[in-house]
């Protein structure tokens, strides 16, 4: 063994290493932006509260007991809600995942249980919940417990307050059939930015481009091509997604003609994103870095894998101001719920941004080597 | 429309320059007449590239007229394009698509047919390799390949710039064959290159550019001969004291690595008392050989002497 050779040989592979920016972004920038990303994500974990809407329709005194006591538990922040309002109507325009709904009589049965000894007596509190939030049933346990723990504390007797779940929907989902729209939604995201970035300055870095200015075809026909190109790959794919998710988990989704609608605006939005990139990163090599820096956060921020709400307040705001989350919300809304109304309102506004890049990506690609 | 023009292409006052510091070509004009081969020779840097991509429609020129086939190429690019074929410097293509598919492809840009597509892959003899990809290719049979598809549109004038750099003796020769087999059948060739034995071998009319100006033109034989003044008299394996007798008259002999002996003369006569020399002192040779300089030699002395008096002229600007 000759330590000159060797050391020699690793200043060298280490050269190289830091010269390769992609192999440079995947040591040591990726796992600090994942650890940035769900360190964000997960910061107040410890001592993690869930807002809690509560719609106390009894409204005594008795029943106000229930809000303070669920306050106390420091798990839940509570937010009172109009007893003019219906409950579902109320989870869907706000939002929310979860109101829970404490009966009229709630007052009149708690009397008669604890001063009559009606072992008979009860009520029911209702849970008017959005199924397509994974974490409503992590919220749903800690409320069981709670109450379990006040119907232990009233007696030894049957349990005085009893729940009730209420989908807002009237058929019932399974989180997969929420999770694979946000895979579609971001697998094509991938395909597009990454397609369009690498092939590109791949191309111009090997003069490809230069020799293809010298033919007949124009930077409308290129791009027309590419876009054509993505679109083929996001229909294969998402036919495959579809298609597994079906056959191994019987993930049966809505298929209609919003699909190929986000399908075209997915690809058209970061085709358009790439072309951007590509401009402005004049490396292959760091133009892919480029991308990943874009990608990933967009990918963990605009809930593909992680519902929004349990992210901090002001990343809930921020995955609204990121493409890929109006894509998510389309799909699903298309896909899940059958929602035309919702469907067609992330359509316009993906719509929108996706003509404002895909036009400053046409403009902003050359073709000639310039003036 | 194109208009029936004598030259193929005419260059006047061509000047680009890229932002403020870089003055890569400097008010050069030159023809090239047409089904001529024109070979701009000239170091790397030269302004070689700058050029031809403005002629191919590839840059835009910062100053000057350009005409292709009396065509201006800074307005008139389509119409251009269908009519030039280009082998850009460091040719490279798709990497998985195979030889047939690439001329199928670029044929196809063109608007071409696929039983033009064989007769190219013959001319450049790569029938074996036509179901091959490109990334399998050797650089010679790439470079054979980025010919090929210069071709595919029928171009009455081929950019190729550069096109045997980087590649070993032998590969060259090939490319050399194909490039002569385009002058046998009267193609307009514009060929960019820093190989001299190229150029002589291939070229009709020879430019010599440096630091973005051309400093002689005209067919190898005139460069040579307007600027050989001396002659090159080689003695082949010569006795070790030739070089003593040689150099006691004043002449500076050079040893090649074959024991021949080299010396340039600027009149026959140095040659005859040369030879008296050798025959009193009894030294022997095996054969001799009197050249005039070749267009390397012409190339370093012209580049030699343009780099000395622009050295002279900063000095002196000093």
């Amino acid at each position: 063994m000759n330590l000159r050779v060797v050391g020699a040989n690793l200043v060298v592979s280490l050269k190289c290493f830091y010269r390769e920016r992609t192999a440079m972004f995947f040591t040591t920038m990726f796992p600090i932006l994942l650890i940035l990303v769900f360190g964000t994500i997960f910061m107040d974990d410890d001592n993690l509260h869930y807002n809690l809407c509560l719609q106390d329709l009894d409204q005594t005194e008795t029943s106000a007991e229930i809000a303070k006591s669920l306050a106390s538990t420091g798990k839940f922040k509570v937010i009172p809600v109009d007893t003019a309002l219906e409950a579902t109507q109320y989870v869907k325009d706000n939002k929310e995942n979860l109101v829970v709904v404490i009966p009229k009589d709630y007052e009149k049965s708690y009397t008669q249980y604890l001063l009559y000894n009606d072992l008979n007596a009860f009520v029911t509190l209702r849970y008017v919940y959005d199924p397509s939030s994974s974490s409503v049933l992590e919220k749903m346990q800690l409320l069981n417990l709670v109450f379990a723990t006040m119907n232990q504390g009233l007696s030894e007797k049957p349990p005085f307050i009893r729940t009730v779940q209420e989908s807002i929907h009237t058929r019932k989902y399974r989180f997969l059939k929420f999770f694979i729209p946000g895979i579609i939604a971001m697998a094509i995201m991938t395909e597009s930015l990454f397609g369009t970035v690498q092939v590109n300055t791949e191309l111009r870095q090997k003069g490809i481009i230069r020799k293809l200015s010298t033919t007949p075809i124009t930077r409308t026909d290129w791009i027309l091509s590419g876009i054509l190109h993505q679109i083929i790959l996001a229909v294969i794919s998402t036919t495959l997604m579809l298609l597994v998710s079906y056959a191994v988990f019987d993930v049966q989704l809505n298929i209609n003609a919003w699909l190929p609608l986000f399908i075209v605006l997915d690809v058209f939005t970061f085709v358009g994103i790439g072309m951007i990139l590509t401009r402005l990163v004049k490396e292959a090599q760091s133009a892919s870095s480029a991308a990943n820096a874009i990608m990933f956060p967009m990918m963990f921020l605009s809930g593909s894998f992680f519902p929004l709400e349990m992210m901090p307040d002001f990343l809930q705001k921020f995955a609204k101001v990121l493409p890929l989350y109006y894509l998510n919300e389309g799909l699903r809304a298309a896909m899940v719920f059958q929602d035309n109304g919702i469907a067609l309102s992330n359509a316009s506004t993906i719509g929108a941004f996706a003509a404002v890049v895909f036009i400053l990506g046409i403009m902003v690609t050359r073709w000639e080597e310039g003036k | 429309m194109t208009k029936e023009a004598e030259y193929a292409i005419e260059v006047e006052q061509l000047t680009k320059r890229y932002g403020n510091d870089l003055l890569a070509v400097n008010g050069i004009s030159f023809k090239v007449r047409k089904g001529e081969v024109f070979a701009l020779l000239g170091p790397n840097g030269a302004g070689k590239t700058t050029t031809v991509e403005i002629i191919e429609t590839i840059r835009r020129p910062t100053s000057g007229n350009v005409h292709l086939l009396g065509m201006d190429v800074t307005k008139e690019k389509r119409n251009i394009v269908p009519c030039i074929g280009v082998l850009p410097q460091g040719f490279s293509s798709f990497d998985r698509i195979t030889v047939r598919e690439t001329m199928l492809y670029y044929s196809r840009l063109f608007g071409g047919r696929n039983d033009d597509i064989d007769k190219l892959i013959a001319l450049v003899n790569l029938e074996d390799k036509a179901n091959e990809q490109y990334a399998t290719l050797s650089g010679g049979l790439k470079q054979r390949l980025g010919i090929a598809i210069a071709l595919v549109n029928d171009p009455s004038v081929v950019f190729l710039d550069e096109p045997t750099t980087g590649l070993d003796p032998r590969a060259r020769r090939e490319v050399w064959d194909v490039l002569l087999g385009l002058k046998k059948e009267g193609k307009t060739v514009f060929l960019t290159t820093h190989y001299m034995e190229e150029a002589e071998l291939l070229a009709d009319t020879v430019a010599i550019i440096l630091s973005g100006k051309i400093i002689a033109m005209g067919s190898p034989a005139q460069l040579i001969e307007r600027n050989a003044d001396y002659l090159v008299l080689t003695l082949q394996s010569v006795d070790e004291n030739a070089f003593a007798v040689v150099g006691g008259l004043g002449f500076e002999p050079e040893q090649n690595n074959d024991q021949s002996l080299q010396v340039r003369v600027e009149h026959m006569d140095d040659i005859r008392k040369i030879l008296n020399a050798m025959n009193e002192a009894k030294a022997s040779f095996v054969s001799m050989d009197v050249r005039k300089p070749n267009l390397e030699q012409v190339f370093l002395k012209l580049t030699g002497e343009a780099l000395h008096e622009s050295a002279g002229g900063e000095k002196g600007a000093q």
